[in-house]
């Protein structure tokens, strides 16, 4: 595998990892969370796995709506 | 050792700490934090080249993040 695509995209899901866990606003944590759906699709991208990745480009906005309703009341 | 493994096993750990110990300690965050963990296993489904795990464990990961989302809204009403 090419050193450029895993230096970059596992440092933006490591990024996305640590900050996410650590940042206390819950909007913020879901932005967090979608860099780590970005930082994983250029693995999947590069093995060959398109047909996960098709799945995964169209379920993730759908839990993150899922989520977002749950974000805007305080519960 | 592939780096998705290695990436993978980083985002377990990194997320089962997160998802005991949540800061604003609240099911939300604690379900937020629950997601990292998820794509750290999808990362190692990834490793070890299980396309039918990868394909299942997507769909599975957005259903049961519905059905929780649910039962918070549903406990939150009741009390």
């Amino acid at each position: 595998m090419n050193e450029l695509v895993v230096i970059g995209a596992g440092s933006i899901v490591l990024i996305g990892a640590v900050m996410a866990i650590t940042v206390r606003d819950r909007y913020q944590k879901l932005i967090y969370l979608s860099l780590i759906v970005a930082g994983v699709m250029p693995f999947l991208a590069e093995k060959g796995y398109l047909d996960v990745l098709t799945v995964i480009s169209l379920i993730v906005p759908i839990s993150t709506f899922f989520i977002l309703l749950a974000c805007r009341r305080n519960v | 050792m592939n780096p998705e493994l290695i990436l993978g096993l980083i985002l377990i750990l990194l997320g089962s700490v997160g998802a005991a110990f949540p800061k604003p300690d609240d099911y939300v965050t604690r379900l937020i934090n629950l997601q990292v963990p998820g794509w750290g296993l999808l990362l190692v489904m990834l490793s070890f080249d299980e396309t039918l795990a990868l394909l299942s464990f997507c769909g599975v990961l957005a259903f049961s993040t519905f059905i929780f989302i649910r039962v918070i809204q549903k406990r939150g009403e009741t009390g």
